[in-house]
């Protein structure tokens, strides 16, 4: 029988049919990981995510894959993965109690703007809703604290929902967001083949980044008749990197500046217009001078209730211009007269030509006889202490000064945390990863080496309370199996000590179950393998930082201090920034 | 206390009442009454939820809240005078041997109420209009033993010239003739 050279070139195998072997729904999602441009993963196997971690394993040598104790460990280790890079932190969990661990992580991310991409196993598309083994209805449950939530349940649906997940996630005001995936479609095969394309829009969702040439106009014309403007930064600035924007504006417009705990080191502490940061616990000018500015300037922040106090007495007699990328945070809290909606950094730049230069000398000043006040109050006593014990305050100044002021610093939830934000003086942007509107103890040790992972080259630094560091300990597992040359210290005090306070000037000193008998901390980091020392007198505590910081693996530096040493400047709760005590 | 006609327009996806209703729920905001259709457009479902509430500011609060919802198109939140609103209720009424006669025809035109379906020992009519026309003719009809009462939630269209789906993203989506 002839046959054609046409019919012979038909039966070899041809290059194009490799390249449509189709991929499982696992395969696939590594596959659309790694053309995110995701290098790290956060995650913790389990029954049904097993499919997604067999594929995982020969995904090694592009997936950088870190083992964490808890998955709450994963999730605030993305965080603080997100908060450094600016990218999704990545984590990768089973279903039922691995999604439920994850979720204070998911609720922390939420408030706080972070963006994550949570990938979690569910079971069989079959078995939803029959009480399977470890089936928790993660999407219910994860509903009201992620930015957007979604089920796949055909391997099919994965590239494109993954790469939803992501844009999502990163774009406009970022936030955490969950794929809940059946086990079914990690484990079939896709009846397509894998194609991955970068999610650039989706049509109900459309966040305005270029700000309306009205808006930014009138914001301007209050800028410019403005004789006491006051700036508030918020986190906003940081996530947009705006910082540049920033400092040229301020530097043009002459405002006195101030920031939320978040929105610190957008602006460096050395910076003459930089007058300190707000809120309960912050500075007493910055608080005060709310007060009396005649307008007040929110860039990319909020108005959380620990920055207004009572919204009510909140800078009565300013106006308000809010410059900010949500739409609903507008008149939220604090009317707006001025809002501007927008990316911080498009907002700034676009203003830049519409404000006056100006240099605001008379104002400024105002703010230094409140800083002079606290220097004489608060600030000099906790630096120069006569106390028998160490204080946080000397501690952390001591720190900021051994290091520049250049270091990451991971501050937990408490007393040590408003002193890492009080004492430390931040020169470089992007340098305070901490939860701020969830206020999550135990976020420190992990969010500190997802830091680390994310930017190598910086110092991380987290500053732990010992009430703190009980609540994600087994996170040392991790930092030592990965070798993750963290710097961890715990300022202990043998109390949960920001309760503490509170009960002694809020409820007559009823220690309600704040004393804590802790365990040896440097036995334990040791049990580890972390090598760490403690430091409970003052002479040796400058040799002990030293001994910290020179060391290029994990320490663990465990500093004892004051009992009952408190965190002043304080609004209490529910009262007018003008309430504020010093002592 | 003002009612509110809360109108959003969302892609029709699973899940998405529950989205929607929680932002109610946090805020401790009780729905009257919902009604979920799909539009003249291929996959966006509207919705229509009646609530009240004393503080229109709050009521804006809640509408912007809803629109971040990623699914959720637009918004709209209208006082009563702002729209074109409609319900239907359905009333099963006794009829047994020896009764009070009803009066079909001043029903019909009285009322503008409909019988739609009967038996024997009961009727069932229909009948359409606002809130308040509906609770009249419940009143009316009360006396001859209502066996069950069913009222919709309303639907409403806003009073501006144009359909408020020209808001809408025009050109991704379909119309279904």
């Amino acid at each position: 029988m002839n046959t054609t050279v046409s019919e012979l070139t038909a039966e070899e195998p041809q290059p194009a049919a490799k390249l449509i072997k189709p991929l499982t729904g696992s395969e696939a999602l590594m596959q659309a990981l790694v053309e995110e441009g995701v290098e790290t993963i956060f995650g913790y196997p389990g029954g049904a995510i097993m499919p997604v971690y067999d594929a995982l394993y020969d995904y090694q040598d592009r997936l950088n894959h870190i083992l964490v104790r808890h998955e709450q460990g994963a999730a605030h280790a993305a965080e603080g993965y997100a908060r450094i890079t600016g990218r999704a932190g990545v984590c990768l969990v089973t279903s039922g109690p691995g999604a439920t661990n994850l979720v204070t992580g998911i609720a922390d991310a939420m408030i706080d703007s972070t963006p994550m991409v949570c990938l979690i196993g569910q079971v069989a598309m079959k078995l939803l809703g029959t009480d399977a083994f470890q089936e928790t209805d993660v999407i219910g449950v994860t509903m009201p604290i992620t930015k957007w939530n979604y089920q796949i349940t055909r391997a099919d649906e994965i590239p494109e929902i993954v790469a939803k997940a992501f844009y999502l996630a990163q774009s406009g005001r970022p936030g955490p967001v969950v794929i809940d995936i059946t086990k079914n479609a990690q484990q079939e095969l896709m009846t397509k083949p894998f194609a991955y394309q970068k999610c650039e829009k989706v049509i109900s969702y459309r966040p305005r980044l270029v700000p309306k040439q009205d808006q930014l106009e009138k914001a301007a014309e209050l800028i410019n008749k403005a004789k006491k403007p006051y700036m508030l930064v918020g986190h906003g600035v940081l996530i947009s990197k705006a910082e540049q924007e920033l400092l040229a504006f301020v530097e043009k417009t002459g405002i006195p500046v101030a920031t939320t705990l978040l929105g610190q080191s957008a602006l460096s502490d050395e910076h003459p217009l930089y007058t300190g940061w707000l809120g309960m616990h912050g500075n007493y000018g910055p608080n005060v001078m709310t007060d009396q500015c005649d307008l007040l300037i929110g860039v990319g922040m909020r108005f959380d209730d620990r920055v207004t106090g009572n919204p009510a007495l909140f800078a009565r007699q300013a106006k308000v211009v809010h410059l900010e990328i949500d739409p609903a945070e507008i008149d939220k809290i604090i009317k707006a007269d001025a809002p501007v909606i927008g990316d911080a950094k498009e907002i700034l730049t676009r203003l830049m030509p519409l404000v006056n230069e100006n240099d605001h000398t008379a104002w400024r000043n105002e703010f230094r006889k409140y800083d002079d006040i606290e220097d004489e109050k608060v600030t000099q006593p906790a630096l120069a202490p006569t106390t028998e014990k160490i204080k946080m305050a000397e501690a952390i100044n001591l720190l900021s000064k051994k290091t520049r002021g250049e270091a990451v610093m991971v501050a937990d939830v408490g007393q040590h945390q408003m002193m890492t934000s009080a004492y430390y003086e931040f020169k470089k942007p992007h340098s305070l990863v901490t939860s701020g509107g969830l206020g999550t103890m135990g976020f420190a040790l992990p969010a500190a080496f997802g830091a680390k992972v994310g930017d190598p080259s910086r110092e991380v630094i987290a500053i732990i309370g010992d009430g703190c560091f009980q609540m994600t300990i087994q996170e040392l597992g991790t930092i030592a199996q990965n070798k993750l040359p963290v710097k961890i210290i715990i300022l202990n005090n043998n109390f949960l000590g920001m309760v503490r306070q509170w009960q002694q000037l809020f409820h007559n000193r009823r220690y309600s179950f704040v004393e804590l008998q802790n365990p040896d901390f440097i036995t334990i980091g040791k049990g580890f393998g972390i090598a760490g020392h403690t430091c409970a007198k003052r002479e040796d505590l400058s040799a002990s930082l030293d001994t910290l910081l020179a060391s290029e693996v994990p320490y663990l530096l465990e500093i004892i201090v004051e009992k009952e040493e408190n965190v002043f400047p304080m609004v209490p709760a529910g009262t007018s920034v003008a309430d504020i005590r010093l002592f | 206390m003002n009612k509110y006609t809360i109108c959003i327009f969302t892609e029709n996806t699973i899940g998405l009442l529950n989205r929607i209703t929680i932002i109610f729920t946090r805020r401790r905001i009780n729905i009257e009454s919902l009604t979920v259709s799909e539009t003249e457009r291929m996959g966006v479902s509207r919705f229509t939820i009646v609530i009240k509430h004393d503080s229109r500011e709050a009521v804006e609060k809640l509408v912007r809240q809803i629109r971040k919802i990623i699914e959720v198109m637009a918004v709209f939140g209208y006082l009563d005078d702002e729209i074109v609103s409609n319900e239907i209720a359905l009333f099963k009424i006794e009829t047994p041997l020896g009764s009070k006669p009803l009066d079909i025809e001043y029903i019909n035109k009285h009322f503008n109420a409909w019988v739609v379906y009967w038996q024997l020992d009961y009727v069932v009519i229909e009948k359409t209009g606002s809130e308040k026309e509906i609770f009249e003719f419940f009143s009316y009809i009360k006396p001859h033993g209502i066996l069950e009462f069913v009222r919709s939630g309303r639907v409403a269209v806003g009073k501006t010239e144009k359909g408020l789906v020209e808001y809408l993203p025009e050109y991704e989506w379909e119309y279904y003739l």
